[in-house]
């Protein structure tokens, strides 16, 4: 299966996601002029990529800032992963977040909330 | 406009630090939330807060944006339909990011129940509303979430200020005021 990779801009996250490895990457801020067009490529990978493969998955975020279609997008991808997770799968999310950044702090928690995969929120001091 | 002297004297007035009046592009809301952002840093607020404001301002521009595109309100065939403004403004120690645009009278209604709902929720509420919400199927091609609104009433430390005024044509003009 080809990995997915995406270039970053001011409003759209770097999407790397690399089937070998099962690492899925975003990074940035995310706020694009249409996220569910955005994310759907992403959500599509990932559903294939569930299919294809009994790999584990971990999915490292690395986002500074969501709009809210954005989260809602996100959290659709999430679903998936949980999914993947009850049905027996090795899945991981590591949330890195600059520790200065509470907002971001919080809206990890939001997400760890209504999942029960292991979920990770991990301090670091530089911004992400 | 020859001289902008009085415009410039009402903005300040009012607190106004960056405010766009015109045709929102998704390039032009990139471009403001860069200023808006370096703005805020240079104010030295908590990174939080900083956060909190701008992403107010972008969840208002973008509910701005993605309504003037919409195919209903281009068929009334009034140019400006399709404009907005932003305002973002300071207030003492608070922030204040207000927006505005027209919107179909049909829409009005419905809007102003939407509005009235979220200024009578405290903050568990709103948080109920947004899980809630956060789960329910979209019609096919949104735009957004349904999340805007409620989002920027849990980001403000007062309920949303609005207002509907018929501009006396067919359509009203909404005004949303938020302070964070």
């Amino acid at each position: 299966m080809e990995n997915l990779v995406i270039d970053g801009s001011t409003s759209s996250p770097r999407v790397d996601f690399d089937a070998a490895r099962g690492h899925l990457l975003l990074s940035g801020e995310s706020y694009p002029e249409n996220s569910f067009e955005f994310y759907k490529p992403l959500l599509n990978w990932i559903r294939s990529f569930l299919e294809q493969s009994p790999q584990e998955v971990t999915l490292e975020l690395r986002l500074a800032y969501l709009n809210t279609s954005s989260i809602k997008a996100l959290m659709d991808l999430l679903d998936d992963l949980e999914e993947a997770h009850r049905a027996g799968r090795q899945v991981s999310v590591n949330w890195y977040y600059d520790e200065e950044n509470d907002r971001a702090l919080d809206l990890a928690e939001e997400f760890r909330e209504d999942l029960t995969l292991p979920f990770f929120i991990i301090p670091t001091r530089i911004g992400v | 406009m020859g001289n902008l002297i009085d415009l410039r004297r009402s903005l300040s007035r009012e607190g106004a630090l960056i405010c766009f009046n015109g045709s929102f592009s998704h390039s032009i809301i990139e471009e403001l939330g860069k200023a808006v952002k370096h703005y805020l840093e240079s104010q030295d607020l908590q990174k939080g807060a900083t956060m909190d404001v701008f992403s107010v301002y972008i969840e208002a521009t973008q509910n701005v944006r993605n309504y003037s595109t919409r195919a209903d309100l281009a068929a009334c065939g009034r140019s400006e339909a399709a404009e907005g403004i932003i305002v973002i403004g300071r207030e003492g120690e608070r922030h204040v990011v207000s927006s505005g645009n027209y919107v179909l009278s049909s829409d009005g209604p419905a809007l102003a129940e939407r509005l009235n709902r979220l200024q009578g929720l405290d903050k568990a509420g709103l948080k109920a509303l947004y899980k809630e919400q956060m789960r329910r199927e979209l019609p096919p091609g949104s735009q957004g979430a349904g999340l805007g609104l409620i989002d920027m009433a849990r980001k403000a430390s007062e309920p949303l200020e609005f207002s509907l005024t018929p501009d006396g044509v067919g359509l009203l003009f909404f005004s949303l005021r938020v302070v964070i």
